[in-house]
C-alpha cells in the first residue's frame, strides 16, 4: 500500500500517470488481500479431492485422484448427509420462529398503547447479557428435566426469541410513515391483518436481512448442540466435523476427507451470504445504531 | 417514539403478541441465567445427585486456582490480540474497498464472506493447512522465515495460530461495518483533505479513524465478546486447550469443568465470571454510545 501519495493526485484526472499508479496500488492491494483471505479455502477445496498419499506429499497442490469421491464418502459413510439435514431443519425452525415471534413482539411494542412499554423493551434487550455460556449448566439441567435431550426442541427452543430481531423490527416499524398506519386504522383493520397486509409487505428487506443473520448464526452453533445432542445421528454438521476428525484419525489421517466435510459444512451459509448480501448489509447497517 | 397515535389499545391482544417471546426468554434465558448464580453457591457430588450449599467456596477456589488465573490471563491476552489483529487487517482492507473506483461491490463480497464462515470450519481447514508436518502453509512459512513451526508442542505458537484463525473468521463482520462507516463520511471532508495533499496513511489515521470511532468502539466490544465466547470450536478442534494450557481459554475450561469433570458448582461460578465480562463490556458500549448521542457525533 502507498505510504505516500503523489501530492499532485489531488488534481484527480488531470494527471493520468499519478492516478494510474494509485489505482494499480489499490486494485493490487485488494486482490492481494482477498487472495490471502481466500487462500485457505482454495487449498482446502483442492485437497478435498486428494487421497491420503497425495495429501502427505505436502507441496502437492494438484487436483487429486479422488475427484468428488471424498464428498460422497463424507456424505454417506460419515453421515454428513444426515448432519446437513439436521442443520437445515434446525436453522429453518430458528429462522421462521425467530422472525415470527419478533414480528409479533415488535407489533405489540410499536402499535399498541402499552403500559410500561419502555420496561418491557428493556426486559427483552437485557437478554443480550446472557449468551449461552453464561447459563449453560442450568440450561442443560432444564433440558434434561423437560426430557428434551436429543430433540430438535433442545437446539431450537433457546434460540427462537431474540433481543436483536425485536430491536431491528421495532426500529423498522417506527420508521414507517404515520399516514399509512392511520389509513389502515381508519379501515378498521385488525392487528393480524395489519401485520400481514401492511407491515410485512413493507418490511421485506428487513425480514430477509434478519433471516440471513439468523441463518448464519444458527448454522454456526457448535457448543450447545455438542453438549445437548448425545445421539450422533441427530447431531448438526458443525459438530459432525469433530466426529469426522476423530474417525479419520485411525492410521494415516484422511485429511482429504476432512476437507470435503469442511467444504460441505461451509457451502450453505456461503451461498446464502452471496445471494442475499444486499438485505444483509442493509439490515446490519441499522443494527449498530 | 413513533410520531403517529398508536392504532391499537387492547391490552390482552398486546399481551398475547408478547407472550411467545416472553415465554422463551424467561424459560431459556432469564431462568437459567439466574440459576447459574444459585448453582455457583453449591457444590455437586455424585454427578449432580447431591447438592450442598457452600457459599462463596467455588469463587474462593477460582480466586486461588493457578490454572484458573492462567486461563483468565490467556483469555484476556487472546482477546487483545484478536481485537487488535482483526481491527488492523479489517481497517486496511476496508480503506482499500472505500478507495476503489470500479468493481467495488464484487470486491466487497469477496472480502466479507468470512462472515458466513462457521468457526468449526475455519478450525478444521487451518488445523490441516497449518499442521506442523503436513501443512502446506506451514511448509512455505518455514521456508520463508527459517522458523520451525511446532505448535502442537510449543505453547506460544499454538496461541498465535489459534488467534490467527479467530481473526480470519472475524474479518468479514468487521469489514462490513467499517466500509459502511467510511461510506457515511461526507465527501467534502475527503476532498478538502486531499487538496491539502495529505498521504493515504495519514488520511486514514488523522481523518477517517477519528470519524469512524463510534463504529470502531462498537467493533472492539463485539470482537472482545467474540474472543471470549465464540472461540470454543477453535480450541476444541485445534488444541484441546494445550499444549500445557497455552490455549486453555475460559470458555474451554468452563466446558471441561462442567461436562467432563461434572464440577457443576465450580463451572457455574466460572459462568458468573463470564457474565461479569459481558456485562462490563455492554455497559461500556452503552455509556459510549450515550455520550455520542449527547454530543451529536
Amino acid at each position: 500500500m502507498a505510504t505516500r501519495t503523489n501530492p499532485d493526485s489531488a488534481l484527480a484526472g488531470l494527471l493520468p500517470e499519478g492516478v494510474d499508479t494509485e489505482r494499480v496500488l489499490i486494485h493490487g492491494g485488494l486482490i492481494f488481500s482477498i487472495l490471502l483471505m481466500g487462500l485457505p479455502l482454495i487449498l482446502a477445496l483442492i485437497m478435498s479431492t486428494q487421497n491420503t498419499s497425495e495429501v502427505y506429499q505436502v507441496t502437492n497442490v494438484g487436483v487429486g485422484s479422488q475427484g468428488l469421491s471424498n464428498y460422497e464418502t463424507a456424505l454417506t459413510q460419515y453421515n454428513f448427509g444426515q448432519y446437513i439435514i439436521n442443520s437445515i431443519v434446525m436453522s429453518a425452525i430458528i429462522v421462521v420462529g425467530k422472525v415470527a415471534l419478533s414480528l409479533f413482539a415488535a407489533l405489540a411494542l410499536v402499535y399498541y398503547k402499552l403500559p410500561y412499554e419502555r420496561a418491557i423493551f428493556m426486559f427483552i434487550l437485557l437478554t443480550l447479557l446472557l449468551p449461552v455460556p453464561v447459563r449453560i449448566v442450568p440450561l442443560f439441567d432444564l433440558m434434561s428435566r423437560l426430557g428434551w435431550g436429543n430433540t430438535i426442541m433442545a437446539i431450537t427452543g433457546p434460540y427462537i426469541a431474540s433481543a436483536t430481531a425485536v430491536f431491528l423490527f421495532r426500529q423498522h416499524f417506527m420508521a414507517i410513515p404515520a399516514s399509512l398506519v392511520e389509513n389502515a386504522h381508519l379501515d378498521g383493520v385488525g392487528p393480524l391483518t395489519f401485520l400481514w397486509e401492511v407491515l410485512i409487505p413493507m418490511s421485506k428487506g428487513m425480514i430477509a436481512g434478519v433471516s440471513v443473520i439468523t441463518f448464519i448464526y444458527s448454522w454456526n452453533q457448535y457448543l450447545w448442540p455438542l453438549i445437548i445432542m448425545t445421539d450422533q445421528s441427530k447431531q448438526v454438521v458443525q459438530v459432525g466435523l469433530r466426529f469426522i476428525q476423530g474417525a479419520a484419525q485411525s492410521g494415516l489421517t484422511q485429511w482429504g476427507l476432512i476437507m470435503a466435510g469442511a467444504i460441505i459444512a461451509l457451502l450453505p451459509p456461503l451461498v446464502v451470504l452471496i445471494v442475499m448480501h444486499r438485505p444483509l448489509l442493509e439490515t446490519l447497517a441499522i443494527q449498530q445504531k | 417514539m413513533p410520531e403517529f397515535t398508536k392504532p391499537f389499545d387492547s391490552k390482552w391482544q398486546a399481551a398475547v403478541l408478547l407472550l411467545p417471546t416472553f415465554v422463551v426468554l424467561i424459560a431459556f434465558l432469564y431462568y437459567p441465567g439466574l440459576e447459574t448464580f444459585r448453582l455457583s453457591l453449591q457444590q455437586t457430588i455424585l454427578l449432580g445427585a447431591q447438592k450442598s450449599f457452600v457459599g462463596l467456596e467455588n469463587y474462593r477456589t477460582l480466586a486461588t486456582s493457578a490454572a484458573y488465573h492462567k486461563s483468565f490471563a490467556i483469555s484476556v491476552a487472546f482477546a487483545a490480540v484478536v481485537v487488535v489483529g482483526t481491527l488492523a487487517v479489517s481497517l486496511f482492507v476496508s480503506y482499500l474497498l472505500f478507495q476503489v473506483d470500479v468493481g467495488a461491490s464484487t470486491y466487497l463480497i469477496a472480502a466479507i464472506w468470512p462472515y458466513a464462515l462457521p468457526t468449526a470450519v475455519a478450525a478444521s481447514v487451518l488445523l490441516f493447512l497449518l499442521h506442523p508436518s503436513l501443512g502446506i502453509i506451514t511448509h512455505y512459512l518455514e521456508l520463508l522465515t527459517g522458523l520451525s513451526l511446532d505448535w502442537f508442542t510449543n505453547g506460544p505458537q499454538a496461541f498465535v495460530i489459534v488467534a490467527v484463525v479467530a481473526i480470519w473468521k472475524q474479518l468479514g463482520y468487521n469489514i462490513i461495518f467499517m466500509v459502511a462507516a467510511l461510506n457515511n463520511i461526507p465527501g467534502t471532508l475527503t476532498e478538502s483533505a486531499q487538496l491539502d495533499g495529505v498521504g493515504h496513511l495519514k488520511m486514514l489515521y488523522k481523518v477517517y479513524v477519528p470519524l469512524m470511532s463510534p463504529t470502531l468502539v462498537f467493533l472492539v466490544i463485539i470482537d472482545t465478546i467474540y474472543a471470549f465466547f465464540a472461540t470454543f470450536p477453535l480450541v476444541d478442534l485445534m488444541t484441546s486447550g494445550g499444549p500445557d494450557g497455552a490455549t486453555n481459554l475460559l470458555i474451554f475450561k468452563l466446558y471441561r469443568d462442567a461436562f467432563e469433570f461434572s464440577n457443576l458448582g465450580l463451572a457455574s461460578a466460572e459462568s458468573v465470571v463470564l457474565f461479569a465480562v459481558v456485562a462490563i463490556l455492554m455497559y461500556v458500549q452503552l455509556r459510549i454510545s450515550e455520550s455520542r448521542a449527547h454530543y451529536g457525533g
